[in-house]
């Protein structure tokens, strides 16, 4: 093969995986709000004590913890164990993007994941109950990835 | 002149033997079939009397316009313009003139007579095969004045089982959830109505949230989800009643409820730790029997129509998709393989298919598969749709969709359709609110 | 940060140095060409047009010619599919007759239609017994082999026919009425057998005097309910279609008509 030929193969491959990289999918959002597809932000996030905040929040299909939400977790059981007095609802919900049953079991599931995580911190599972509200209960009503990704949530709720 | 006879013989012998010609005739249209729906005939004294007891000046006109609305919607029958009819409806209910009818292009007609007689409404009617010049049935029906809509509604069921070989699906009602309010502060009350839209009634306040209602086969109890007192349980309410109650005491969240084939058991969805099963419960001796056992979320159970097997989705291979299994729990079997997510299985009536929502590349799917998961068909895509529930005789599925808001986050919408078996005849179920998780019932008049 | 940079530079530009000298498609091979095989391309114009309509005698001669040059074409295999004689210019209706001939496979007997054909040329004449007695000898010759000749050709006539843009054979047209005026009941379970059979007899308008549902006995039988809906719906297309369209003669050949109505094409998938 002449040198000419090499070039132009070269130029060829060149360009075309160029092009390919450009077609990556953009896993971080311009406002820095997602992560792979967990809501990172901080919009609707309650508080239940100063730095404490209320939730955790999934990717689509997903009950998994990711480091974030078991960091917040964390905190929530200091918080329980300085306030023994007080029991929670982890209420589990789900985006709309799936079906109705199928995403009331996901709540209770995700909800189960964050009670799971509480109780390895000592918290008794008398003070937790699991309530799923699956797609019924959104905080946010846009239908775009964002907004869903605020929707994939378990939030802990004062229960007295 | 000997050839001359010859030839004669050899062509007359041969034209006796000519082979019968056959031709093959694999292609028609599909077309509604034109029919006359006549106005029912009805007596001054009949007429005067109905209007003072139901508040309808004619009602021999009210229940056609029932058997009229209801051919066309199912999309089959075209029924005629009542302008062309050339006979009036006495007459043509005595012995109608074919001719009349052959002009306007009816290929059939319905005729008939409404009467009160002993303070009960008696309504007469014919169906004429009008190519044929003949009467292809007449029935006659007794009952309460109040009534009037079901007896419209079921002679359109024999007027369509008659003429497609099918038994009806008319005389039917639907359970579903009314909705109003924004999409994050939602009010959902459960809402009953005739098929065609009529007599809607509202059977729960809109306190508490309430979810996927279905019918039980005797079609006098239907079980839901409730949220009352903040506790998502299933719960069975008598229509005729009022009365509701919580099937079994389970110390978590039951859902996704139905009813079994003879009407004696519920099955549902049991969550608990994270995991959901499926169980069921014996509405006579409170027996509560445990048929999935798998860490895996098994739920929107399905019983076949001879109450031997059970379709359910479950998400044990990783994503929902949908299985078979005996109604004891053995002998699991999945039966979806194609690409995308599968959920909300529901077996036919009559049988042969399982209806299913499909989640592929962000669009939702409404279709249908034969029960060993062969021969997948997808219907109808949109950018949100679930919950198939079958009519009666297995042709129409009844189905909800919801709205993409926009960038404000307005705009939200839930409402009923349906669509036939074949793919044909996609259309609104009109309702008063916004409704979602629509049941068909059985036929009323079973 | 630099270094790391470098370094993924030059293993990528590696990679791409690699790729470009192995690239297979970019690298020309000689092409290989299947051998060329010769094909010799039969004008069948050149020796069968026909400028204007001779007297029937002579067209019969022709046909006779034509059918016995296809006879012996039939040998190298490769030829059948050229002998479509579509590209023939003949006055249309000369043709036609010729290729009814052909079509006609519900009618083996050949005599017996050449010489209905014989008389539409010339309606004034009916019987040239002279013609038609040359007519027999010769055509129990060609009648075994165009037989033959029938089976295979059959697919290229319907197409020749279509090709060269004449109107519909008699099926076809009977069949395309037919289609029109049949309401298929859409509530059918598409998976049974959806065959019904009617035999009509009919008058020489096309106007039916009598229709016969043959499998009469499976319209009761339970659980074939389905089959009277669709028995009924395939009667009311034949009601509809009256006067049906028949041939203008042949009336002995079509007086009993068999129609095999069959809704499983439609209602499948």
């Amino acid at each position: 093969m002449n040198l000419s030929k090499i070039l132009k193969n070269g130029f060829l491959i060149l360009v075309t995986s160029l092009l390919l990289t450009a077609c990556a999918t953009q896993k971080k959002t311009t406002t820095g709000q997602l992560q792979g597809d967990v809501y990172t932000g901080s919009d609707s996030v309650e508080y239940l004590a100063s730095g404490v905040p209320d939730r955790v929040f999934f990717a689509t299909n997903e009950t998994v913890l990711t480091t974030a939400s078991r960091d917040t977790l964390r905190k929530q059981a200091g918080w329980l164990r300085k306030n023994s007095d007080i029991n929670v609802v982890l209420e589990g919900h789900a985006d709309e993007r799936g079906t109705r049953e199928y995403n009331l079991a996901l709540g209770e599931r995700r909800a189960n994941s964050a009670k799971d995580y509480l109780m390895t911190y000592g918290i008794s599972s008398d003070r937790i109950s699991v309530l799923s509200y699956g797609k019924e209960r959104p905080v946010d009503s846009g239908s775009n990835p964002l907004s869903w990704s605020k929707n994939r949530r378990s939030v802990t709720v004062k229960a007295n | 002149m000997f050839l001359r006879y010859l030839f004669i013989l050899l062509v007359i012998l041969p034209i006796k033997a000519f082979a019968l010609i056959e031709v093959d005739i694999t292609r028609g249209n599909l077309n509604p079939l034109p029919i006359a729906v006549s106005p029912l005939s009805i007596d001054e004294n009949s007429k005067n009397n109905f209007k003072k007891i139901l508040k309808k000046e004619n009602l021999g006109s009210e229940i056609s316009a029932i058997v009229e609305n209801n051919l066309r919607q199912s999309g089959l029958f075209n029924p005629l313009n009542k302008d062309a009819f050339l006979q009036k409806p006495e007459i043509a209910n005595l012995k109608p003139r074919f001719e009349d009818w052959n002009l306007i292009k009816a290929q059939a007609l319905v005729t008939g007579k409404v009467s009160l007689v002993d303070e009960k409404l008696r309504v007469e009617f014919r169906l004429w095969d009008v190519l044929a010049g003949k009467e292809m049935m007449a029935l006659a029906f007794t009952t309460v004045p109040s009534n009037w809509r079901r007896v419209g509604h079921i002679i359109t069921d024999k007027v369509y089982e008659r003429l497609t070989g099918e038994k009806g699906y008319f005389d039917t009602r639907i359970i579903y959830v009314s909705e109003e309010g924004s999409k994050t502060n939602r009010i959902k009350k459960l809402a009953i109505m005739d098929q065609d839209g009529f007599n809607n009634k509202f059977l729960t306040l809109g306190n508490e949230l309430v979810l996927t209602p279905r019918f039980s086969p005797t079609n006098q109890m239907v079980t839901y989800l409730s949220y009352f007192k903040n506790l998502p349980r299933v719960y069975l309410l008598d229509i005729e009643t009022g009365m509701q109650e919580v099937v079994g005491d389970f110390p978590g969240m039951t859902f996704a409820p139905r009813f079994s084939p003879d009407g004696k058991k519920i099955i549902m969805s049991f969550a608990q730790g994270g995991n959901s099963d499926i169980y069921t419960m014996d509405l006579e001796n409170r027996i509560v029997e445990r048929i999935t056992n798998h860490p895996s979320i098994d739920t929107s159970p399905s019983y076949s129509p001879d109450g031997k097997y059970i379709t359910f989705n479950s998400d044990r291979s990783g994503y929902q998709q949908i299985y078979v299994m005996n109604s004891n729990g053995k002998n699991v079997k999945r039966i979806s393989f194609g690409n995308g997510l599968y959920g909300t299985p529901v077996w036919s009536p009559r049988g042969d298919l399982i209806a299913f929502t499909k989640l592929h590349k962000g669009k939702f799917y409404i279709g249908v598969m034969r029960t060993d998961g062969t021969g997948e068909r997808l219907l109808t895509e949109n950018f949100y749709q679930e919950a198939p529930s079958w009519s009666p005789n297995g042709r129409v599925l009844i189905f909800y969709r919801e709205t993409k808001t926009n960038s404000k986050g307005e705009g939200f919408s839930a409402k009923l359709w349906s669509i036939d078996l074949t793919g044909y005849n996609e259309k609104l179920v009109k309702t008063k609110t916004d409704a979602s998780d629509p049941s068909w019932s059985s036929l009323l008049s079973n | 940060m630099n270094r790391n940079i470098i370094i993924s530079f030059s293993f990528h530009s590696l990679l791409v140095i690699i790729t470009a000298m192995s690239f297979p498609f970019l690298a020309k091979k000689p092409i290989d060409i299947p051998p060329v095989i010769s094909v010799e391309l039969i004008q069948i114009t050149d020796k069968t047009s026909i400028p204007f309509a001779p007297k029937a005698k002579k067209i019969i001669e022709k046909v006779k010619e034509k059918e016995k040059k296809l006879v012996s074409e039939q040998a190298p295999p490769k030829m059948v599919k050229k002998e479509k004689p579509d590209a023939v210019p003949l006055p249309d209706e000369k043709i036609e007759k010729i290729k009814k001939i052909k079509d006609e496979k519900q009618n083996p007997k050949k005599v017996e239609t050449e010489v209905k054909q014989v008389s539409e040329f010339e309606k004034k004449e009916l019987f040239d017994t002279n013609s038609i007695a040359a007519l027999i000898d010769k055509s129990k010759v060609d009648s075994a082999e165009t037989n033959k000749k029938l089976d295979k050709i059959t697919q290229d006539q319907d197409k020749s026919i279509d090709f060269s843009g004449l109107s519909l054979s008699e099926e076809d047209a009977l069949k395309a009425q037919i289609f029109g005026c049949w309401s298929i009941p859409l509530g059918l379970p598409y998976n049974e057998n959806l065959l019904v059979r009617i035999k009509l007899q009919l008058n020489p308008d096309g106007s039916i005097i009598r229709s016969e549902i043959l499998d009469h006995a499976r319209m009761n039988k339970p659980g074939q309910g389905f089959y009277k809906v669709l028995a009924e719906s395939a009667l009311r297309a034949v009601k509809l279609c009256q006067p049906l369209r028949v041939p203008s003669t042949g009336y002995e050949r079509w007086k009993e008509l068999q129609l095999n109505f069959d809704a499983k094409e439609m209602l499948e998938g």
